[in-house]
């Protein structure tokens, strides 16, 4: 299988602080990771270092995409390559309409010129199967959008925006069960649209129920510190980090 | 990129050190002289009354000193004006003899061709008669007067109403440019909606480059009777440019009893303009004037509409965008006086400066002792897109009753990182995302214009939001 | 007769409003000559008349406060000096308890890490002048005013406060929380000023006011100077009475009308006496409070 994300000897962090140590990861296309670890360690970082957010500076290592290097390209190029990061915490946007600026990223990232007509009907049937309201396309980019509200809106654009990779950055916290599942029914709707790659952060299973796992990651103090298949995930349910963070008990 | 950026006038570096200036008491006056004026009467065939107006008007003038506060307007260069207006020099503009930078805007605003040729006329040929007309036809029968408010004075249907209401609510004493108006104003529209009729398309009013100066002391007299209803456009699409730099127009709008007024206006004057416009709305019982304001021209602004609240009852709504870029200083805002019981006002302003433009938001909201039962509200918001510019609020509120409720609210901030990148994120470059969330942030008044004004204001700010990164 | 002009808005706006600045009669306020108080950590001092500086340092990494009542019929004019070094921590109380005329002025420099804690309360005062100016001129400087007043009568209160946010990641945050009766009149003019340089730098204000008479006069004037991107600046105002929603639901709690304000007016300036934090300040200030009060 072909290698779509590589990353080589990440490091990364603010200021004066590093946050990431040498960090190396592979995502074939297709394949869904699943990246977990404590608080703190790291995992939202390392999605937004993908994602090419300027809050970090990278001191070490590349970043490949598709075999080419990405690590100096800003975060619309990083989109257009096809990589999607669904936010912990969407920014609200007032004034700007959910419908407007989707529609706006669509052809950034495809390049092409889309019929607002067929926006509309594209818009429409994903936001069925998020069981959205279709009223929300015309509100304001997640204002006023409660927890799960926001959720879905993401879901709602890696749908739209049908990327190769998708980072989903705990997209299930703070869900109640049935939006766990609508969120759920989503992401398997995008993988059999597009057969697209996943790395999914997140602290339980309930949102892997439906996914295939190909590979775990386990992060702690910005570093790797095991991987192994989808029974890694389990072990770590029942048994948690402790002996992953060092001088743990 | 760079041949994209707007024009860039120099800056004046006095700008930066207005505050400092308090005490300076500039007597212009000298300038104007009784010839000159008995000159206009002339050309204008003035009545009596008009023609003892202005000479009247030309004194307070020569007697006013500058305001004490507000930019610098220390660049205007008045003797030229009053040579202007004393050779009455017919501009002949032709589209070609138009600067590049206003000619390369019509072509991004994307103004269609048809437009573009009436506008190629300005002077010789140009006046909006198409839209002038064709909304004339439809409201006519109607009662509605909609003309020039120098023949409507010459009009005896007209006359006496023109006479008992000009310059009766922005008196000449009202400041030094009011004086200046008084004593040289010409050309403007003349508005009457006759009790009970409400227009449902709105009016629209194109400034135009015609002979004499007309666009620069413009007055625009606004009358709504009883139970009445107007939307009111003025300016818009036709970014205007003068020989001289001064733009001293009037605004006077008479709201009746239960009518609503609705002014919106976009500015977007060339970058050597100096905008010192008034306007001003008194309000009878039970009516409602509603204000929509896009500033974006202009080298130097002081633009306050107000809003007298003179019946029970009486509204005020204020709507208002400044967009100060490369060596603009906007000195925008709106006065409120609350001056019968039962008012209320409420106002809504955003403040953008970038690449070193000043924009500052300046307000007064008067509640008097007759107001009480009045409500108040304020929300302003200033948007800072670099540190080379700046961003000052200036509000008063005096209150002279317990029976008010008066709130304000301000903001000042830029726009964060982390949302840039959320949308970069999803495949928009730095600028268009950027643009994206100054348009997003322009919302209050996009979405109170028609369609096509609010269309033309987003690429006014895609304009000014490009070449502005880097 | 020598006028003075004092309290000068940073900034002038429209002149008709009168809010550029307040003139006075020199001879009204404190005269004769000029007393000089250095105020050690914990000190209270008492000023009934006359002119007087006050000095309160606080040296590097020390914490200093200290409290000045200003008291009595005469008319005074005071000034009073902060200095508070890198890390150090001033608090500084003024209990403005005078019946007659009184200029006064706080002038603190906060340096690095300093914080600067000001409570300042305005129970009457036939006509009172106050000018805050307090310069951030350190990183992380820290600014923070609580202030209240309470007017009756023809009183007069004439405030100019100005926040100067020269260093970065400086903070300042202002809250005003004042009571009208009678006749008097009241300016406030609060500026926050972000000078280029000021990046990070954080200013926040608010007033509350309470009007509880028709003849009372009130002018707020709350303004942000901002020359500097990254800073964030906010001021809110809310001026009248009792929202309608707030006496509704304490009059279904079985309090009358008038008690609700009573209430309400008392809480506002309680809220401010609750800054103060020492005891004996404290409870001189209630009793005057409560003395001034019908028995509730």
């Amino acid at each position: 299988m072909s290698q779509l994300l590589e990353i080589k000897d990440l490091t990364a962090g603010v200021e004066e602080k590093e946050l990431l140590h040498s960090v190396s990861l592979t995502v074939g296309a297709g394949e869904t990771h699943v990246l977990m670890g404590p608080n703190g360690a790291g995992k939202s970082t390392l999605g937004s270092v993908i994602m090419g957010s300027p809050e970090y500076a990278v001191s070490g290592g590349r970043l490949f995409f598709d075999g080419e290097d990405i690590t100096d390209d800003s975060a619309d190029k990083r989109a257009k390559r096809g990589i999607f990061l669904s936010f912990q915490n969407p920014v609200e946007i007032a004034g700007v309409t959910l419908s407007e600026f989707l529609r706006n990223a669509l052809e950034q990232v495809t390049g092409k010129h889309l019929k607002l007509w067929d926006f509309k009907k594209k818009l429409r049937s994903c936001m069925e199967i998020l069981g959205m309201d279709a009223s929300y396309a015309d509100r304001d980019l997640n204002v006023g959008f409660s927890g799960g509200e926001k959720k879905k809106a993401e879901i709602l654009q890696l749908l739209v925006l049908e990327p190769k990779l998708a980072i989903l950055d705990e997209t299930d916290s703070g869900l109640d069960v049935d939006a766990v599942k609508t969120v759920s029914a989503g992401i398997d709707e995008y993988k059999k649209r597009t057969g697209g790659s996943l790395i999914v952060i997140t602290h339980n299973t309930k949102i892997l129920e439906a996914l295939r796992v190909d590979k775990t990651h386990i992060l702690a103090a910005g570093q790797i510190v095991a991987e192994g298949g989808a029974e890694l995930v389990d072990e770590v349910i029942t048994n948690g980090f402790e002996k992953y963070i060092k001088g743990g008990k | 990129m760079k041949e994209e950026k707007t024009q860039v006038a120099d800056i004046d570096r006095s700008l930066y050190d207005f505050r400092y200036e308090e005490d300076e008491r500039d007597y212009l006056g000298s300038g104007i002289t009784a010839d000159i004026i008995k000159e206009i009467s002339d050309e204008k065939g003035d009545a009596d009354w008009m023609r003892e107006f202005r000479l009247k008007s030309m004194e307070i003038y020569n007697k006013t000193p500058m305001v004490e506060w507000g930019p610098s307007i220390e660049g205007l260069d008045i003797d030229n004006i009053v040579t202007y207006i004393r050779t009455k020099s017919r501009m002949n503009t032709d589209w070609n003899d138009v600067p590049d930078d206003i000619k390369n805007t019509f072509e991004k605003l994307g103004i269609p061709q048809a437009e573009r040729e009436s506008l190629a006329g300005v002077g010789a040929q140009y006046d909006s008669e198409l839209v002038y007309h064709n909304v004339r036809k439809e409201v006519a029968e109607s009662g509605v007067v909609y003309t020039d408010l120098e023949s409507a004075m010459h009009d005896e249907r007209y006359a006496e109403m023109i006479r008992t209401h000009f310059m009766k609510l922005v008196p000449p004493t009202d400041h030094k440019f009011a004086a200046l108006h008084g004593a040289v104003w010409s050309g403007g529209s003349f508005v009457y909606v006759p009790k009970g009729v409400r227009l449902e398309i709105p009016l629209q009013s194109y400034f135009r480059l015609n002979a004499k100066g007309a666009g620069q002391f413009e007055h625009t007299l606004i009358i709504l009777e009883e139970d009445s209803y107007l939307h009111f456009i003025e300016g818009c699409s036709a970014p205007k440019y003068y020989e001289a730099g001064l733009h001293a127009g009037c605004v006077e709008l008479y709201v009746g009893k239960n009518a609503t007024l609705r002014y919106s206006t976009i500015e977007n004057w060339s970058k050597n303009m100096y905008n010192l416009n008034t306007k001003r709305a008194l309000v009878d019982e039970g009516g409602k004037i509603e204000w929509v304001s896009g500033s974006f021209g202009s080298h130097v602004s002081y633009l306050y509409p107000m809003s007298i609240l003179n019946g029970r009852g009486a509204r005020a709504e204020f709507t208002g965008i400044t967009f100060a870029g490369e060596g603009q200083n906007l000195d925008t805002g709106a006065k409120i006086v609350h001056n019968a019981p039962d008012t209320s006002s409420y106002m809504n302003t955003k403040s953008i400066s970038k690449s070193g433009g000043i924009s500052t938001f300046r307000s007064a909201v008067t509640v008097n002792e007759k107001a009480a039962g009045s409500k108040s509200a304020v929300s302003c918001e200033s948007l800072m897109l670099d540190r080379i510019s700046r961003s000052d609020t200036i509000p008063v509120m005096d209150i002279r009753t317990d029976k008010a409720d008066v709130g304000h609210e301000a903001k000042i901030g830029r726009i964060s990182d982390e949302t840039v990148f959320y949308l970069m994120s999803r495949g928009l470059s730095e600028e268009e995302a950027k643009a994206m969330i100054v348009r997003g942030f322009a919302d209050n008044v996009s979405k109170e214009l028609p369609l096509e004004y609010a269309v033309e204001m987003n690429n006014l700010i895609g304009l000014e939001m490009k070449g502005s990164i880097g | 007769m020598e006028k003075i002009i004092l309290n000068k808005l940073p900034v002038p706006t429209f002149g008709w409003l009168k809010v550029n600045s307040a003139e006075r009669d020199a001879a009204a306020f404190g005269t004769g000559e000029e007393r000089e108080v250095l105020l050690a950590d914990g000190s209270r001092a008492e000023l009934s008349g006359g002119r007087s500086v006050f000095e309160v340092t606080a040296a590097e990494n020390e914490k200093t406060s200290a409290v000045i009542y200003i008291s009595g019929s005469e008319g005074k004019d005071l000034t009073t000096n902060v200095k508070a070094a890198a890390g150090a921590e001033v608090k500084l109380v003024q209990v403005y308890e005078n019946s007659g005329p009184a200029i006064g002025s706080v002038n603190a420099d906060i340096a690095e890490n300093a914080a600067f804690e000001l409570v300042q309360l305005y129970i009457g005062g036939k006509d009172t002048v106050s000018g805050i100016y307090a310069d951030l001129a350190g990183r992380n400087s820290c600014f923070k005013a609580d202030i209240g007043y309470l007017l009756d009568g023809d009183e007069k209160l004439d405030i100019n406060l100005v926040a100067s946010h020269a260093g970065k990641k400086s903070q300042s945050e202002i809250s005003v929380k004042g009571v009208m009766r009678g006749s008097s009149e009241k300016t406030f003019r609060g500026t926050i000023d972000f000078l280029n340089g000021s990046s990070g730098a954080k200013g926040a204000e608010n007033e509350e006011v309470l009007l509880l008479d028709e003849t009372v006069r009130n002018k707020t004037v709350p303004l942000i100077l901002c020359a500097e991107e990254d800073v964030e600046g906010s001021h809110g105002a809310s001026i009248g009475r009792i929202d309608e929603a707030q006496i509704f639901y304490m009059q279904s709690r079985g309090i009358p009308v008038d008690k609700i304000y009573e209430l309400t007016a008392r809480s506002r300036i309680a809220q401010v006496v609750s800054k103060i934090s020492d005891k004996d300040t404290a409870d001189r200030v209630n009793a005057i409070l409560t003395g001034g009060e019908e028995d509730g």
